[in-house]
């Protein structure tokens, strides 16, 4: 521990110099600046997932051999990955979501924490166990939990320091996201869109717990935090106020009350305009004839101010979404990207609905919507006016209304990309996206809201790209200014892998078989290192340095369980959403848990 | 299992393993080792780690190596094992009727080595 205390002894000098800003804020921005440190989920705060650090390169990578490995003993998805902070390692697990704090020294657990939780919040969990992991500041580990509970941890000894409830799993409110901590508040939201929940960021004290602000997706201007005079949208061309009761307005009656628009993705904050930027889910139901109108702001980009949630500015991508094309993926913040000549700070964000969004960060002006996936069918352009996109009627489930199966549909549901984030290089000013190259027939139904149930409405099909490679995956490198794909590497099984890039001129990310691949970052065809893990990828990868050496991270387990001896498990149709439950055979079985596999030069 | 354990099994499994692959020689379409010590690690875990299926996993596996390349046993056992993979994701497993053929065949194959190597289903 000796070294956190003297990285915090460290800021704190640094600062005394500085009254007035937000300790917390500093230090970890600190932290981040330190490339031996992977101090936040996305390495900073601009959620870039790109490293500095180049002992591991381009031309040796070929070598990496694994140096250690940590099972969590926990079965199920992993998703997110390790902090390390100086010479500790802290990694959570899906449900029960237990925490491990690892001495890197010796990579013997220092302190273990593991929550008591109500298992009955597991089937109110729409897609897995999922937990995106940790957060840390001011000498506290932040966990976010399944049943809702945030919880501060002393990062020395695990000890539980605060615990809050941010939501009700009764009424169907879970949590998976990663909690984010931007200047003195964590910051967090909530999942369930598939449970009719009313989705909402909420700010907490990082010293107390204490709430500071909640700032709701849909409902009245004041619950929203949302001022009809000065948040802005994009109008006709150019930035303009929302306006009184904009979310009131495209709902019929209260349904607003249940309409979705959860939060669990990856936030970002620029502490120069002192805002963080998140997206809103899909509308709830999955059955758009059921809830006419625009549904705002559900399928959203956010812009709010830190300190009191306001919102500074708002996009909708999906307006009425009928696809279920949720809007929670990362925000990527990214200076000087070249837009039609002129050097912008923008807002870069690879959306469900499978366009790549470049805005104007500070004042949300929209500028480039391009497919980056070139057989998204759904939608022709977005149209730079008015920022709609253009939906084309054969693939409108609203259209072709309840009850009839719309067909090869392009994304499917899970979208061009999920939240597996992407990542952005700033030495080619090229991002990094891991993609589903899958399409779907959707077939939406009626249902009545019943609070803690399931709020589909709608049943679907999925398969491969038609008219491509066969695969369902491509790892594509591309061009937020142009809105291009600059090169595209395909994949026989989607890419549910965060991906990873570094000054030594590589991009690595994971694969459903299992395999960490590290490719040449400014030639992505080129595959460069690959090794397999001993199950799926859907963790995110990351890099650390310590006593003067590079390691790559990540965790595999995806969860689903070998086909050893489970010929019958093959007939049972599909679980379905909501089915999480259907792991119940599981404990019949035994099987590693999610194991974090580190990686170094010999 | 102790991790002690875990490695000395490992090591040992590690050179029976090899042995089996030179005795092989050119018919084990070039499985890495570890995919084989990984698969018969599972496999006995699965069989309460008893000794003898050290034998049975790795005749399983040796069978499985028989029929298909490395790369198109490492497309379909992934298949395979993400059928029940639940909620909306598990889709992309077991909605596309190649994936889902990819799977029922290995399932069929591996099923069959199961039978003839005397691991139980």
């Amino acid at each position: 521990m000796a070294s956190i205390r003297t990285y915090k002894w460290g800021v704190l000098l640094g600062l005394a110099a500085l009254p007035g800003l937000a300790l917390a804020n500093q230090e970890v921005i600190k932290l981040t600046q330190d490339s031996k440190n992977w101090a936040m989920q996305a390495g900073n705060m601009q959620n870039q997932r790109y490293s500095a650090l180049k002992q591991i390169n381009k031309e040796n990578v070929k070598n990496l051999r694994v140096a250690w490995t940590f099972s969590t003993g926990v079965l199920r998805g992993h998703e997110g990955g390790p902090l390390v902070i100086g010479d500790m390692l802290y990694v959570h697990s899906p449900f029960p979501n237990k925490v491990f704090a690892i001495s890197l020294a010796d990579q013997q657990i220092k302190w273990k924490y593991e929550p008591r939780q109500d298992p009955t919040v597991i089937p109110v969990m729409c897609c897995d166990t999922v937990n995106r992991g940790l957060a840390y500041a001011d000498g506290k580990i932040f966990l976010q939990q399944a049943d809702t509970n945030l919880v501060a941890l002393d990062a020395k000894t695990g000890k539980e320091l605060w615990k809050v409830k941010n939501g009700d799993p009764k009424a169907g409110g879970t949590n998976t996201n990663a909690p984010h901590v931007f200047k003195d508040k964590v910051i967090t939201g909530i999942s369930g869109g598939e449970f009719g929940v009313r989705g909402f960021v909420a700010a907490y004290d990082i010293k107390t717990g204490k709430q500071v602000w909640k700032a709701f997706s849909t409902g009245p201007d004041a619950e929203m935090l949302m001022d009809p005079d000065k948040t802005m949208t994009w109008t006709d061309g150019k930035m303009a106020p929302v306006g009184r009761d904009s979310s009131l307005k495209t709902w019929q009656g209260d349904q607003w009350k249940i309409g979705g628009g959860t939060t669990w993705g990856w936030y970002s904050y620029d502490p120069k305009l002192n805002l963080m930027y998140y997206g809103s889910g899909n509308p709830s139901t999955w059955n758009p004839v059921q809830r006419p109108g625009d549904n705002k702001w559900s399928m959203t980009i956010w812009a709010r101010d830190v300190d009191t949630g306001q919102a500074k500015w708002v996009y909708q991508m999906t307006p009425h979404d009928e696809w279920d094309f949720d809007g929670v993926n990362e925000m990527i913040l990214a200076d000087g990207v070249n837009v039609k000549g002129k050097p912008r700070n923008v807002l870069v964000h690879f959306d469900r609905n499978g366009f790549g969004y470049t805005l104007d960060r500070a004042t949300g002006q929209l500028l480039v919507a391009e497919k980056y996936d070139p057989k998204v069918n759904w939608a022709t352009h977005v149209d730079m006016k008015t920022g709609r996109p253009q939906v084309v009627a054969k693939y409108s489930t609203q259209a072709q209304g309840a009850d009839v199966n719309t067909k090869q549909i392009c994304p499917a549901a899970l979208g061009t990309k999920d939240q597996q984030p992407a990542a952005y290089n700033p030495a080619n000013k090229m991002f990094y996206v891991p993609t589903n190259h899958v399409c779907m027939d959707y077939e939406p139904f009626k249902v009545e809201y019943t609070a803690g149930q399931p709020y589909v409405g709608a049943t679907l099909s999925m398969f491969p790209a038609p008219g491509s490679h066969g695969g369902m995956g491509n790892f594509i490198m591309w061009d937020a200014g142009t809105g291009k794909i600059v090169k595209s590497k395909a994949e026989k099984f989607s890419v549910w892998s965060g991906a990873l890039v570094t000054a030594g001129g590589i991009a690595c990310y994971g694969t459903l078989e299992g395999y960490v691949k590290c490719v040449d970052a400014n030639n992505i065809s080129k595959e460069l290192y690959k090794f397999k893990t001993p199950s799926g990828i859907i963790g995110n990868l990351n890099t650390w340095q310590y006593k003067g050496k590079q390691y790559i991270g990540v965790l595999s387990g995806i969860g689903g369980w070998a086909g050893i001896g489970l010929a019958a498990g093959l007939e049972k149709d599909t679980d379905g959403l909501g089915a999480v439950g259907g792991y119940k055979e599981l404990k019949n079985y035994t099987e590693l848990g999610g194991v974090l596999t580190v990686f170094a030069l010999p | 299992m102790s991790s002690s354990h875990r490695i000395a099994l490992g090591a040992a499994l590690a050179m029976a393993l090899t042995g089996i692959a030179l005795a092989q020689g050119g018919g084990t379409k070039a499985y890495p080792t570890v995919d084989r010590v990984e698969f018969v690690l599972e496999c006995m875990q699965k069989n309460g780690g008893k000794q003898e299926f050290l034998y049975k996993c790795a005749c399983l596996i040796d069978e499985i190596a028989q029929t298909y390349t490395y790369d198109d046993f490492v497309e379909a056992s992934t298949a395979a094992r993400y059928q029940s993979l639940a909620g909306e994701r598990g889709g992309v497993f077991r909605d596309p009727p190649q994936v889902r053929e990819t799977a029922k065949r290995y399932l069929q194959i591996q099923g069959e080595a199961m039978k003839h190597c005397g691991v139980p289903r």
